[in-house]
């Protein structure tokens, strides 16, 4: 395997975060951390790699994460590039994919992309599969338990009411599972050779788009409107537990 | 006419085809139904699927389908390769007699609702299992069979049916813990009150992603939709994320520390307190 490319998204670190005039996320105000699913993506990565494979991580988001996603280089991770302009703020999943499908055509040849199943964010979990239909390549969501097989790539897929072992062919775009696998800790030589490397920054132009393309403009979904209140809501009786007891009780 | 396409897979939603068919008749569009569950055995290639169901959409205005494992990958596909908006995992569809979808899905991890709108022309989205009622004696389109799809670029070479998850969806009453559980050993706590009470035991997404509970007892949008009679919701703030898998619930009793959590309003029965004081109680009561 030439290259692995393992796309990471930073959401945002606080539970409760702000919205802009246009229901826009408020990415600035709050602090970032990696999306949960896409730890299991970079270790997948750095699993397969082998003497002669390259471990990328391509991200979308603020300039401000350049710091987190710096701490990857001291895992062995080889190049990370980011894809970070004012353009691409606001973007749908669609206008995302869009955007990340430019980024990998200019990251060069690859064997893979491996990504997290979804972001604890927005939670739309649709980017593996736009991003593998912008590039045209075969896509196995919910995955697990990655490793090298004859013609490419075995995998566990995780279904409702199944689990399935796939091959896929390569190139591929592999979506991972929460906790499928634990990210490494940085070794004190990784640390050291990190300290040579930077988080490369590529502007939209960059990466060959133009603005009606990209972020807001290039999106198909609009927020019209957010309430705070979820449906359902009940008239709550407050009691004590010898009450909860007979409402248990008369369900049992 | 254009039309309002349902896309079906091995797992239909009977719920959302009655919902097809009234969003249909309000935006004036033709009811399509066509089952891609043959296609899904013939092929583990969601991509191959979602290719060649473009030539199925010339007339589609909406596009709707179950948020099933496999549809939230051939979704995706198809809504790229047509540059369409779509609106992952909606819990609510409505639509306005010029066919203007209106979709809302709970949004951004805390108490939210967003309502969403498509600028495409073809309008997408994928809809949470179980969000509808069905209704057995509702008349509808005859479901076209689609399998025109073969390819070996993923391929499945076992499949293990799995039984698990199971548990908490059919399951009578649920003890639920959140984050406010605060370890480990305090969901094993929950879990012998659940066991000793004949309920399964759920978990927020929080308390999943702190390694309390494994991820087959998550409750809520990415987790599972469940409606049993009796749903204690233990240390849960109330998360519309949370919310979302449970409001279906008969009775909801919510057991938290902090009075002002909004799973108070969410709730029919409510005791404001330390999890661990009130469960003790309840083990000695029962």
């Amino acid at each position: 395997m030439k290259q692995i490319i393992a796309c990471v998204k930073l959401v945002p670190a606080a539970a409760e975060v702000a919205l802009d005039g246009q229901f826009r996320l408020k990415r600035d105000s709050t602090s970032l951390q990696l999306n949960i699913a896409d730890l299991s993506a970079v270790e997948a990565a750095l699993g397969l790699k082998e003497a002669d494979t390259q471990v990328t991580v391509l991200s979308m988001g603020p300039a401000k994460g350049e710091a987190l996603l710096q701490e990857l280089f001291a895992l062995g991770v080889d190049r990370v590039v980011l894809l970070s302009d004012r353009a691409l703020a606001g973007a749908d999943s669609l206008a995302t994919a869009r955007a990340l499908a430019a980024g990998v055509r200019c990251l060069g040849e690859f064997s893979c992309i491996l990504c997290g199943r979804r972001a604890l964010d927005a939670e739309t979990g649709q980017i593996p599969g736009q991003l593998a239909a912008a590039l045209d390549i075969p896509a196995v969501t919910n995955g697990q338990q990655l490793e090298k097989a004859d013609n490419g790539l075995s995998c566990r897929r995780l279904l409702e009411t199944a689990v399935e072992t796939l091959t896929v062919e390569l190139p591929c775009v592999v979506s991972l599972c929460e906790y499928s696998y634990t990210l490494r800790l940085p070794s004190i030589l990784g640390r050291r050779r990190a300290k040579d490397k930077q988080v490369e920054i590529l502007t939209a132009a960059d990466i060959g788009l133009v603005a009606e393309q990209c972020g807001l403009q290039g999106s198909k979904t609009k927020v019209v409107h957010v309430d705070t209140k979820a449906p359902g809501l009940r008239k709550c009786s407050y009691c004590n537990p010898e009450a909860l007891c007979g409402i248990i009780k008369g369900v049992q | 006419m254009q039309e309002l396409l349902l896309i079906q897979g091995t797992r239909p939603d009977m719920g959302l085809q009655r919902k097809a068919a009234q969003l249909a008749e309000t935006g004036k569009l033709q009811l399509r139904i066509l089952s891609v569950a043959k296609a899904e055995a013939a092929t583990a290639d969601d991509s191959a699927i979602a290719k060649g169901l473009v030539a199925e959409t010339n007339n589609a205005r909406v596009i709707l389908a179950p948020a099933t494992v496999r549809l939230r990958c051939i979704m995706p596909m198809l809504a790229y390769r047509l540059q369409a908006g779509l609106t992952a995992d909606c819990t609510g569809l409505e639509i306005t007699e010029t066919g203007q979808l209106l979709q809302t899905r709970p949004a951004f991890g805390n108490s939210l609702m967003a309502t969403i709108e498509t600028l495409s022309a073809v309008q997408m989205a994928t809809v949470r299992p179980g969000t509808f009622p069905a209704d057995p004696n509702g008349e509808y389109p005859q479901t076209e069979e689609w399998e025109a799809c073969f390819s070996d670029a993923v391929k499945c070479i076992e499949q293990q049916r799995q039984t698990g998850d199971q548990g908490i969806t059919q399951a009578k009453i649920i003890v639920s813990g959140g984050a406010g559980i605060g370890s480990k050993e305090g969901f094993d706590k929950l879990k012998a009150f659940a066991h000793k009470i004949g309920a399964a035991l759920g978990a927020s997404r929080n308390a999943v992603d702190l390694g309390y509970a494994p991820y087959s007892a998550q409750v809520g949008i990415t987790g599972a939709t469940v409606s049993p009679r009796l749903y204690i919701a233990v240390g849960i703030s109330g998360a519309v994320q949370h919310l979302a898998g449970m409001s279906g619930a008969e009775t909801v009793i919510a057991i938290n520390q902090d009075p002002k959590a909004p799973i108070f309003q969410y709730a029919d029965y409510g005791i404001v307190g330390d999890w661990e004081t009130i469960i003790n109680q309840l083990e000695e009561l029962l």
